[in-house]
């Protein structure tokens, strides 16, 4: 990176964070012409003397997309706004120098720089992406969490987009647990791939989150400073994503969520994708049963996305046994259990489902709440992975 | 030349004595009214002059000074007319002092001399102090309900003035039919199933507890709502009087008599502050919240209510009485109610289940911005309501029956009164500790909650006296088990939606 010229990169920077650019005719105007050349040209408003932004012009079919680029373009110096990353301790990659990434350097979609802020050693390890519904359940957090730190502890990086739900679950398992993993080669690390510029956090309570995952691994976008969540980004950043992924685990989803486009955008990448099934009935299944039954490989746990990467000699270091199926329960708990294994229900379902009365259920929940074997979200009633199931959940011997 | 007649002006829900005094001496003819009449009032000008016309009486041809005593406070609407009427006959010597003496008027005159009802009949009748008082025929019901003076009825102008002179004995009109008192009380039995809802309801009930219902259209809220009144002891002798003041004064008649039942009131959430509250015009009347005094204020659709409007009913909700201050005049209107509100749990009505709402989490978090934690606070109860199987629609078996479960109620709330509060919500911190000391079990389990932080210590005192509800009702004594405050704990369902956050 240091060979790449510092008046280009700050024009290549200041080109990223003009509005309406996207990432191909981002990548245009750096091979094409170089980024000093085509800033010249933004910011004279002389958009014809590059091709790239000529065509871009041209598509346009309201004029004062264009008006607003030009006057973006004259309004901000590219050299300020480069300090401004590099005040922050970003490290910024440009596409075919040195530092960027392998993986993404022949993607079909490839964006022209990265701005990180941590380091980006994960990626030479096998890296797995966790994704999933914003809207999770207490289990799929439960499931993604696991998944994560098992696949941590056998060096895999977990990337992920860093969004509520099942995203926000996966990384907060890993970057909770301090110096548990961390080896010298940086395996194991979280990396974030955010649609946002770093200076932001979206969603804001993901702040600190975002913090801990960036001095843990990285935190990787390709917008700039003072780009907000734009929403177009957001299926931008998936592609990101997905190709830097060996793997891409879908833990929940429903059947058009955003985990979806993640999805699709592996599949044109031939990144394997696994998916955690879930119970029929439940709407945050209905999306991995989908995968499930177009080819996706189901994962009951962290060794069957081991074996799908090729790395089914290593043994995840299981950090959370389950409750042993032998736990006596009361039956009324065990009823409850039960009930609740077909998805989240109200505390007037649970009165109906177990036919008890009104104190007896809430005395019980009362107490499983309390052994941490079933959570309450909102009205919601959900088991935690953490409950005892009533079969054994064995594997079969290969 | 000169009258004075007694007769009474309403302001908030209280009647106010005013004398209509009339001079009628040489000068330019014509009426002035003096002592700040509003616009309705000053309009008695015309409708007196054409009435006493219209009732073969004789208009006198000379300057008349109508004075509205006291003169310092505003009077507002038209009851006044009749006793304007009156004077101007008594003044220009058609009527006798003599006649007069000793008798109130009240009623708004129409130009062809007939008596037409006014508004808050209950209060300007209990203002007066006459042996008897004249009012309007289709108020008769209304005034007979205030002990003291006598009532007598008028259709017109005429008729009061033969009666007057004792042409003919006091008219004795026929009473509008009292259609109202056969009112249907909907009864419990009607909800099917819904376990959680009838026992939440039971407690709501039993300790005045504020209830607030979470669920998604279609759930049976409002039908929930409407059954709440059923369950509420019937209102004492002097509890109805203050009641029925209130809806008087809201120009509510009451064909019934009394209101013994609780009424419920369930304004629309585009209700105005005003409406909602009271005051507004110089009468300062009595707003929702009022007329839901002693009874249950339902709110539908919490979330909608204009949050100001929904700041305003902490006061209330605090003090059982609302004080609405003008320049001029301020007013106490009471206000003690059962809140009862019903909420949808998100926009995309999934009702927040985890995996399965729709909603992006900045839309849920706007929604529930709308509704303050102070008010969300006041709920002792919340309570989710799903919508019912359609085999327990079809089915299910009637549940127990209003009677029934007024019947425990009425028991629960003779408890309370034993430890001199109304209703176990109005129990605060030392009575708390006195009246509902817990067991160890309850103990221990509170404090494994409390230690979670999944209690606040408000939110702990609320769960007791919940559950102390729930011991009254199951005619329980000693110190409250763990069903009890599990129960509590249970009924106290966070409205915040998990959708979302959990990760």
């Amino acid at each position: 990176m240091r060979d790449y010229p510092e008046e280009e990169l700050a024009a290549l920077v200041a080109l990223a964070w003009l509005p309406g650019m996207g990432p191909a005719t981002l990548l245009r105007c750096l091979h094409e012409v170089g980024p000093s050349t085509a800033w010249r040209a933004a910011s004279s408003g002389r958009l014809g003397d590059v091709e790239a932004l000529a065509s871009f012009a041209a598509r346009q079919r309201d004029s004062t997309w264009v008006q607003t680029m030009v006057d973006a373009a004259r309004s901000i110096d590219p050299a300020a706004y480069l300090d401004r990353h590099r005040s922050a301790a970003i490290t910024i990659v440009v596409h075919g120098q040195r530092g960027y990434p392998d993986r993404l350097l022949n993607d079909e979609a490839a964006p022209a720089l990265l701005f990180v802020d941590g380091t980006l050693d994960p990626l030479d390890g096998p890296v797995v992406a966790i994704v999933g519904t914003r809207n999770a359940t207490r289990l799929g957090c439960d499931t993604a969490a696991a998944l994560a730190r098992d696949l941590a502890s056998c060096g895999v990086a977990i990337a992920s987009g860093l969004a509520l739900g099942i995203d926000g679950a996966a990384h907060r398992a890993i970057v909770g647990e301090s110096d548990k993993f961390k080896s010298g080669d940086g395996s194991g690390r979280p990396v974030a791939v955010v649609a946002t510029g770093l200076d932001r956090a979206y969603p804001r309570r993901h702040a600190l989150l975002q913090r801990q995952v960036a001095s843990r691994g990285a935190v990787v976008s390709e917008s700039p400073f003072g780009i907000g969540p734009l929403r177009w980004r957001f299926p931008a950043r998936n592609r990101i994503l997905a190709a830097l992924a060996d793997a891409v685990v879908v833990v929940e989803s429903r059947s058009a969520g955003g985990s979806m486009l993640t999805v699709a955008e592996a599949l044109r990448r031939d990144v394997q994708v696994l998916a955690v099934p879930g119970h029929p009935t439940s709407p945050a299944a209905a999306g991995t049963l989908d995968l499930i039954c177009d080819g996706a490989i189901p994962v009951r746990d962290a060794e069957d996305v081991l074996v799908a990467l090729g790395l089914g000699g290593k043994r995840p270091v299981v950090t959370e046994s389950r409750a042993e199926s032998g736990d006596r329960l009361a039956p009324l708990h065990a009823s409850i259990l039960d009930a609740l294994a077909a998805g989240p229900l109200t505390l007037a379902q649970l009165v109906e489902a177990t036919g008890r009365a009104l104190p007896e259920v809430s005395t019980a929940l009362i107490s499983l709440e309390t052994a941490g074997h079933v959570t309450r979200s909102g009205s919601w009633f959900e088991p935690r992975a953490s409950a005892p199931r009533g079969r054994a959940r064995g594997r079969s011997a290969p | 030349m000169f009258a004075s007649i007694p007769s009474a002006i309403v302001l908030g829900v209280d009647g106010h004595p005013v004398t209509v005094e009339v001079h009628v001496g040489r000068g330019l003819p014509g009426l002035t009214i003096v002592g700040l009449p509003d616009a309705s009032c000053r309009e008695a000008r015309d409708r007196v002059r054409a009435a006493v016309l219209a009732s073969q009486a004789t208009w006198p041809d000379l300057k008349i000074t109508v004075n509205l005593a006291p003169s310092s406070t505003r009077k507002v609407g038209s009851g006044l007319d009749l006793a304007i009427a009156v004077g101007v006959l008594v003044a220009s010597e058609q009527l006798e002092l003599a006649q007069t003496a000793g008798i109130g008027f009240l009623g708004e005159l129409g130009l062809d001399g007939t008596v037409r009802p006014i508004t808050g009949i209950v209060p300007l009748v209990d203002a007066i102090d006459c042996t008897s008082v004249v009012v309007p025929v289709a108020c008769a019901t209304d005034a007979e309900l205030v002990e003291g003076p006598t009532a007598r009825s008028v259709r017109t102008l005429a008729e009061l003035v033969s009666a007057l002179r004792g042409a003919i004995p006091w008219p004795d009109h026929d009473r509008p039919s009292q259609g109202g008192s056969l009112e249907s009380v909907l009864d419990l039995a009607d909800v099917r199933g819904q376990p959680v809802v009838r026992a939440a309801l039971e407690v709501a009930a039993a300790g005045a507890h504020h209830l607030l219902m979470v669920g998604p259209p279609g759930a049976g809220k409002t039908m929930v709502a409407e059954r709440l009144p059923g369950l509420l002891p019937a209102l004492d002798r002097s509890f109805a009087m203050e009641v029925s003041r209130i809806h008087s004064a809201a120009g509510r008649s009451l064909a019934g008599g009394l209101i013994r039942r609780p009424p419920l009131r369930a304004p629309h959430h585009t209700a105005t502050m005003v409406a909602l509250i009271g005051g507004g015009s110089d009468a300062m009347r009595p707003g929702e919240v009022s007329l839901a005094h002693g009874g249950v204020l339902f709110l539908d659709e919490l979330s909608e209510f204009p949050p100001s409007v929904l700041d305003a009913l902490r006061q209330p909700l605090e003090d059982g009485v609302v004080r609405v201050s003008r320049a001029r005049f301020s007013a106490s209107l009471p206000a003690r109610f059962l809140l009862v509100a019903a909420m949808n749990p998100c926009p995309c009505g999934e009702a927040g289940r985890p995996g399965a709402c729709r909603c992006p989490d900045g839309a849920l978090a706007r929604y529930h911005r709308r509704l303050s934690g102070p008010l969300l606070d006041r709920f002792d109860l919340r309570i989710d309501v799903m919508r019912p199987e359609v085999d327990e629609l079809l089915g299910g078996r009637p549940g127990e029956s209003s009677a029934e479960v007024a019947q425990r109620v009425a028991r629960a709330r003779d408890r309370a009164v034993l430890r001199s509060v109304r209703a176990n919500a109005d129990l605060r911190g030392p009575e708390l500790e006195r009246w509902a000391p817990l067991s160890d079990g309850a103990q221990d389990l509170l404090a494994g909650v409390l230690r979670a932080g999944r209690l606040s210590a408000r939110g702990l005192d609320r769960v007791r006296r919940v559950a102390l509800t729930m011991a009254d009702l199951a005619e329980y004594d000693g110190p409250l088990g763990v069903e009890h405050v599990s129960t509590a704990l249970q009924l106290r369902a966070d409205v915040r939606l998990g959708a979302g956050v959990v990760a």
